[in-house]
């Protein structure tokens, strides 16, 4: 230490600083506030690609998804039997469970659950934060378009694909 | 009877009830604030006796130190908060010694001035309360100085760890 | 000074009393706010939560009144006004302008506003001891030590002013006032403004409320409009203390032109600014330790207002 009285001079010059600039509060009530790509404020079902797998209420580690479904025979035309089909029939989480860890959306293969910024659903009741299929259906409105691929960056795993060359053009037939 | 023999009067019935409440209490910080207000009632005759000075004097130091020291001495003790029952020692010695005090020194007082009028004092501001202490009593004052220094070396002296060495 | 005149005087003194707390309050919210990157409070009354401390008000005067079942009541009821009134009267001796602003020129005016202040202190130990609290009781333990040791610095500094002035009336001391003083009356400046910080406990002199060590110290148990009538000391007291500092030390009234006239104006000003430096003291340092706080009294503010006593005798003989 210098001079007795340098480390308040110091704190007096450091607040006189902070105060000249402009806060950073955001007044949110007032003004929304812009969220960062892939902010996890809620999940969204699209329920037309749910095959009632299961994978996501197995993999999620707080139990908070509730799946219901039956089992629908389907004829299809010119095959010897009936196919059977998994029907829907709730889809619900709990979102006073639920710990936005997001696993149940990395597991779904059939791309059926999204993150949705949307924040603003706090209930009264800690029993209404249970969103059955209709109000997850509704989150889906909300869900962004997913980020642009980064340029530099690998490309997708599809692209890759489709750019080899396919293994029967190549052989020429063995 | 003018108005200031009458806040003479009034002033000093609540010295006198104060002084009374700090001695007969059963709180040990009560009877402290007890002697704020007497110490206050007193600094109020010396303002309506015209002494200004001493009046800001008396606040000042009695009042904003010395009763302040007194309760901060209190507060480390084990005084409780509420009645303490071993305060008040039942007897009628102490009433009677303060009474004749009181009383004797009352009546010395009346028979030493009996109806002569006294003029009053010349006020007491701090200009002439200075040329007093420096001019004509700078003796004594310096005499008590150095005697408030010795007290004040003694008592380093005393309470430094170690003792005398 | 006729009786009505005296009355009007006094009304403009409460009104003071009650006005210029709730500015510096307010400006402190803000000022806080702003030196820690926040924006304060900003909905009460519309524009920049400038209500904000009537809100406050309200709802103090809302709660419920609890008076703790070992407490000993009427001294618990009586500390905040004991605590409120001194500054009131301090109030009453200071000059706000040249001739006759003043609500009641003493001639020693200095040693009453100092002697009236130092009865806060009583406050403080009434309000520690009727809580039967041991956070208040050890809050108004290191108060009582700390207001202690400080009014001899402040009592020094002050009369290193009076001493160069050769008055003890507070608008003597102003009109005696020269600009070279504040070089000349600087130590003694820094160590009155020190020391009154220290007298109104504020940060970072706010040992006997500590509030990380004390819970509140020896306000713990106070709530509702006592605990307001305790708030609104703090800031009576910044007032006071800004008023005093203004008053012994940066030329009251006399500004850069028209004293005269304007001289209410540079007071004000000069109280602002001089508030303000509390406010900003209070973000930018931290609380001092109880060994720290005993040190700065007796081993730097002390010896500095002794030998500012020193130079200014020398000088006034001198001259």
């Amino acid at each position: 230490m210098g001079l007795p009285g340098e480390g308040v001079l110091q704190g007096l010059a450091v607040t006189a600083r902070t105060m000249t600039r402009r806060a950073d509060t955001r007044q949110y009530p007032d003004v929304p506030p812009d969220l960062p790509p892939r902010s996890r404020g809620v999940i969204a079902l699209r329920e037309e690609n749910c095959t009632v797998c299961m994978l996501c209420a197995r993999e999620c580690p707080d139990w908070c998804i509730y799946i219901e479904s039956h089992k629908e025979e389907v004829a299809v035309p010119g095959a010897a039997r009936p196919r059977q089909q998994n029907a829907l029939d709730r889809f619900a989480i709990d979102f006073s469970l639920c710990m936005y860890c997001g696993i149940c959306i990395e597991v779904c293969p059939f791309d059926a659950l999204f993150w949705s910024p949307e924040f603003e659903y706090a209930e009264y009741d800690l029993r209404d934060l249970l969103h059955e299929q209709g109000r997850l259906g509704e989150w889906m409105a909300t869900v962004p378009p997913p980020p642009a691929h980064d340029p530099r960056g690998e490309p997708a795993k599809e692209e890759a694909a489709a750019r080899r060359p396919a293994p029967g053009a190549a052989g020429g037939g063995a | 009877m003018t108005s200031a023999d009458w806040l003479l009067a009034a002033l000093g019935t609540v010295a006198v009830a104060a002084g009374h409440r700090v001695v007969a209490t059963d709180r040990l910080v009560r009877a402290g604030l007890h002697l704020v207000l007497c110490l206050g009632a007193v600094a109020g005759m010396y303002l309506v006796l015209t002494a200004e000075f001493l009046a800001w004097v008396q606040v000042l130091i009695y009042v904003g130190a010395v009763v302040v020291l007194l309760l901060f001495a209190v507060m480390l003790t084990r005084a409780p908060v509420g009645a303490a029952a071993d305060l008040d020692r039942p007897g009628w010695t102490a009433p009677l010694v303060g009474g004749a005090a009181g009383l004797g020194l009352a009546a010395l007082l009346v028979d030493a001035y009996r109806w002569t009028a006294v003029a009053p004092a010349a006020p007491g501001t701090p200009e002439a309360l200075g040329a007093a202490v420096f001019r004509s009593w700078v003796l004594p004052f310096e005499v008590v100085s150095v005697l408030l220094l010795a007290a004040l070396v003694g008592a380093i002296v005393v309470s430094r760890p170690g003792g005398r060495r | 000074m006729s009786l009505a005149e005296l009355g009007l005087r006094v009304a403009l003194v409460v009104v003071a009393f009650l006005t210029l707390p709730l500015v510096v309050g307010q400006a402190e919210h803000k000022v806080m706010a702003h030196m820690q990157g926040r924006l304060g409070p900003m909905y009460a009354g519309g524009f920049h939560g400038w209500a904000q401390l009537l809100a406050d008000g309200v709802k103090f005067a809302q709660k419920e009144d609890l008076i703790p079942r070992g407490a000993d009541g009427p001294v618990f009821r009586l500390a905040p006004a004991v605590a409120l009134l001194p500054y009131l009267v301090v109030l009453l001796v200071i000059p706000l302008g040249p001739g006759d602003l003043v609500a009641q020129p003493l001639d020693a005016g200095l040693f009453f506003a100092l002697a009236v202040l130092g009865v806060g202190v009583v406050s403080l130990l009434m309000a520690a001891w009727a809580s039967a609290n041991k956070y208040s009781l050890l809050g108004g333990l290191r108060g009582a030590a700390q207001l202690l040791g400080y009014e001899l610095p402040l009592v020094l500094s002050a009369a290193s002013v009076a001493m160069a002035a050769g008055t003890l009336s507070l608008p003597g001391i102003v009109a005696a006032w020269r600009p070279w003083w504040l070089l000349w009356q600087l130590p003694a400046l820094l160590v009155f403004f020190t020391a009154a910080l220290a007298e109104i406990r504020r940060p970072p002199f706010d040992m006997p409320i500590a509030d990380s060590e004390l819970v509140f110290g020896y306000l713990t148990e106070y709530t509702g409009l006592r605990f307001a009538l305790f708030l609104l000391a703090e800031y009576v007291g910044i007032v006071v203390v800004a008023a005093l500092t203004t008053v012994l030390f940066l030329g009251g009234w006399k500004g850069p032109f028209a004293d005269a006239s304007l001289g209410w104006l540079w007071t004000l000003l000069k109280v602002f600014a001089v508030s303000f430096a509390v406010i900003w003291l209070r973000v930018a340092t931290p609380r001092l330790r109880e060994d720290q706080l005993q040190r700065l009294c007796w081993q730097a503010l002390v010896p500095v207002a002794l030998g500012q006593l020193v130079l200014t005798a020398a000088v006034v003989t001198a001259t």
